[in-house]
């Protein structure tokens, strides 16, 4: 999935099998299936990252963001599920 | 404006 597929209006939420660890600058996030690792660089995004799943969508999530770095969260959102850290909700 | 980029991927 390229960035420009991930799709705001869809709920999304962490994958299973990826474990997060907290660190000071935000939080290492471990695949155990494919094996990826991916630094989150702020807090804010780990903390959004975690309640991803109780929002109907991506979007209803983004809204507790300021407006000023939706769209940077927003990638950052696209990045985690083209890597498959995040992924659709059933 | 250069984005910071909030995720680094990498084992």
């Amino acid at each position: 999935m390229s960035a420009a597929e991930f799709d705001v209006g869809r709920g999304y939420r962490l994958n299973p099998q990826v474990a997060l660890r907290p660190e000071p600058f935000g939080a290492l996030a471990y695949h155990f299936g494919n094996r990826k690792l991916s630094f989150l660089k702020v807090p804010e995004l780990v903390e959004l990252v975690r309640e991803l799943g109780e929002h109907a969508s991506v979007e209803d999530a983004l809204a507790t963001v300021p407006e000023q770095r939706r769209s940077q969260f927003r990638n950052a959102l696209a990045s985690l599920a083209n890597s498959d850290m995040i992924r659709p909700q059933d | 404006v250069e984005e910071e980029l909030l995720v680094e991927e990498v084992i």
